[in-house]
């Protein structure tokens, strides 16, 4: 019969859920298994359902497995595709790994095009990449009364791991903070130390509303310089609307707010 | 003109903004670079569009003049001294403290720093000098800085900048010397070729020190770009095209930038205003060709030639090329080498890559070319899978461009032949006379 693991829809849960399946078809010689997760369930016949215990030594292991027999490339594709508000991707991943034992060079499996599963990973990690690439452009930070740099977005997937080395690096002299509306998480990062990933606390939006001195002049001026950078005679709304859809503006500054 | 002293910021940006925004390298690509922990900013390779402006052009960098007081009198130019428009200059502060902060709201990418020629060539080429060593050494910014070369500049000062600089670019504005005598006769060909030489052998250069000496600082790291605006002078799409291609080849540049025409002034020596607006197809053919000759390995001569000296109105340069040369098609996806992939339409350069890596494992078919990304409705009539067409097809030139008609880009009104307008005397290309003009620039 099949077996599907339930987990919670994070990356640590769907690397537990594929620790769990990986050795019941590897050792207990289940022929088919699949990966659900919680609140998005449709009940299949002929299933039996198994919850996942979540641990971080069950993460670590899978890292490993994959790092060592699928190589980093394979990783990180992997890892983007685990992001993705996708409910399919844990039977592709897990499908893709398992794919991975039937071929002669497993490090080359993200080139077999040719199977799904392995076409599925790559989609969605094609697909969170760029959301990730996006919101390093599209997002905009304000300065807070206390100089703390702050901002909020809302994407689709799970990209604030995928965005936040970036401003790490960047703005390793600010204190800044991003907040992932959707997800609520949050990366804070003081000047001149490591970021962390935050999550389970609340936001105090009386401090996120209050700007410093300077913040509405800044956001003028920028206002000022996105109209007046404009060809009038260039005017093209459908093509600015087709590099910057809609629903990314809603926290950049340009844009209303 | 308005000289006007002491103007509050907000007025300057929006002079100096207004001033710039014909120039088109908006680009922040090219140069890695890693944050060093005493300042703000980092590059990154690939570039990042911070925001997109109403016409749809990418906004990736703070693009303004230093100044727009200028003394030459370019006949195209909003900023030239003929004209009687409000003028400004920034400080270096000022300039300074603009670009971080709005860098660290992550506005930018950098700064693209321009100027009006104010004084001297030297005088401005020093004030730009004096913003830049501000902002990277005393403010120690890291993030990406584009800055002019101002023609006419002492070498010397170029050179400064260039240490200072990721890209440099000066504007080449025409393809032949002569459009540059008629509408900047203050420009030379020798102005602008020379620092551009400059640019080339110091980056060589550079290239030997650093792996010689790790420390050694870079210039010009993301090389270097030029421009030309298309529309204003008689020349072909050829003659642009051939200087494209030698400004690659002999002088190493980055980008070629093109510029369609925007009328701003009023001139005996440009030509006649239109309802017809800038010409964007044909910008948009040459950069298409351009890419064709930086990815695609293609040669000028086999776009264009004397007898066809510019691009088809109907089919971007790819499909134009791929419909004279069939003789060559159908192309066997499973067989052929990178380098005839890359020359069926429809098919990019990642593409041809993915299925070259692909093939190795096993043989491909028209669904696994899609799930690729290869753009079918344009590439089915030009390859086979495993020795078959997608759909049985003719090769014949007529039948293929038919289809190719049915399935194509959206065109501008009019581009099909069929107009409703007046005609005109003037809506030839070859106004002016002056295509047989043999003076191509390098």
């Amino acid at each position: 019969m099949k077996r599907i693991y339930v987990c919670n829809d994070e990356v640590t849960g769907l690397f537990s859920a594929i620790y769990d399946a990986w050795r019941a078809v590897v050792v207990d010689g289940v022929p088919e298994c699949g990966i659900r997760f919680r609140g998005h369930i449709e009940q299949e016949l002929f299933c039996e359902y198994t919850e996942v215990q979540e641990n971080e030594k069950k993460v670590q292991a899978v890292e490993r497995l994959i790092l060592r027999n699928l190589g980093w490339y394979a990783y990180k594709r992997i890892y983007q595709a685990a992001l993705a508000a996708d409910v399919r991707k844990g039977d592709a991943v897990l499908g893709t790994m398992l794919a991975a034992r039937e071929i002669p060079d497993s490090r080359r499996i993200m080139d077999y095009m040719g199977n799904a599963q392995v076409q599925k990973v790559f989609e969605l990690s094609r697909y969170v990449g760029s959301e990730a690439h996006q919101w390093m452009e599209f997002l905009r930070f304000r300065e807070l009364k206390n100089g703390v740099l702050y901002a909020g977005f809302a994407p689709k997937s799970r990209v604030l791991t995928c965005v936040a080395p970036h401003f790490a690096d960047r703005f390793s002299v600010e204190n800044w903070m991003i907040y992932d509306e959707t997800y609520q998480e949050y990366a804070v990062h003081e000047a001149g130390k490591q970021w962390v990933l935050v999550s389970g606390e609340r936001l105090d939006e009386e401090l996120t509303g209050a700007f410093s001195k300077d913040e509405r002049m800044y956001q003028d001026l920028w206002r000022q310089f996105t109209t007046s950078i404009a060809i009038e005679d260039r005017r093209n709304p459908r093509c600015q609307m087709g590099h910057l859809p809609l629903w990314y503006r809603k926290n950049m500054v340009e844009f209303g707010i | 003109m308005r000289i006007t002293q002491d103007l509050p910021v907000m007025e300057k940006l929006k002079i100096l903004t207004d001033a710039a925004k014909y120039d088109v390298a908006c680009t922040s690509s090219g140069n890695q670079r890693r944050n060093d922990g005493t300042g703000l900013g980092s590059c990154v390779q690939a570039g990042l569009c911070h925001s997109f402006a109403a016409d749809g052009r990418c906004i990736s960098l703070l693009k303004i003049l230093f100044t727009n007081e200028c003394i030459f009198d370019c006949k195209y130019c909003t900023n030239r001294r003929s004209n009687d428009v409000p003028r400004a200059s920034f400080t270096p502060d000022e300039v300074c403290e603009l670009t971080l902060e709005f860098y660290r709201r992550n506005y930018i990418e950098g700064l693209f720093l321009s100027s009006g020629v104010m004084g001297s060539p030297d005088y401005t080429m020093e004030l730009l000098y004096a913003t830049l060593y501000k902002l990277r050494r005393e403010r120690r910014f890291q993030g990406y800085i584009h800055v002019k070369a101002i023609p006419g500049a002492s070498l010397e000062l170029v050179r400064k900048v260039g240490f200072l600089a990721d890209r440099m670019s000066v504007n080449l504005e025409f393809a032949t010397s002569g459009g540059l005598k008629k509408l900047a006769p203050h420009k030379t060909r020798k102005n602008i070729l020379e620092p551009m030489r400059l640019v080339q052998n110091g980056m060589a250069e550079n290239k030997y020190e650093i792996q010689t000496y790790r420390h050694a600082p870079d210039f010009v790291p993301a090389g270097q770009s030029t421009q030309m605006i298309i529309g204003a002078t008689p020349e072909s799409d050829y003659q642009i095209l051939q200087v494209a291609e030698s400004l690659y080849k002999k002088f190493e540049l980055k980008r070629v930038f093109y510029s369609a025409f925007v009328h701003v002034n009023d001139d005996k020596n440009l030509p006649a205003r239109t309802d017809a607006g800038p010409p964007l197809l044909r910008e948009h053919r040459l950069y298409q060709a351009d890419w064709l000759l930086r990815y695609y390995q293609f040669e000028a001569e086999e776009l264009l030639s004397e007898a066809e000296p510019n691009f088809n109105v109907l089919f971007d340069p790819k499909c134009n090329w791929a419909l004279r040369h069939l003789e060559v098609f159908p192309v066997e996806v499973n067989r052929a080498g990178y380098e005839l992939l890359l020359r069926v339409p429809g098919l990019g350069y990642r593409s041809a890559q993915r299925i070259v890596r692909a093939r190795r494992l096993g043989s491909l078919d028209f669904a696994d070319l899609k799930k690729m990304g290869v753009v079918l409705k344009r590439a089915m009539y030009f390859l086979t899978c495993n020795g078959k067409m997608m759909y049985p097809t003719k090769m014949d030139e007529d039948y293929i461009a038919r289809n190719l008609l049915r399935a194509g880009e959206k065109l501008p009104e009019g581009a099909d032949g069929m107009t409703y307008r007046q005609l005109s005397l003037f809506d030839d290309v070859k106004f002016g006379g002056g295509i047989n003009e043999k003076n191509l620039c390098v």
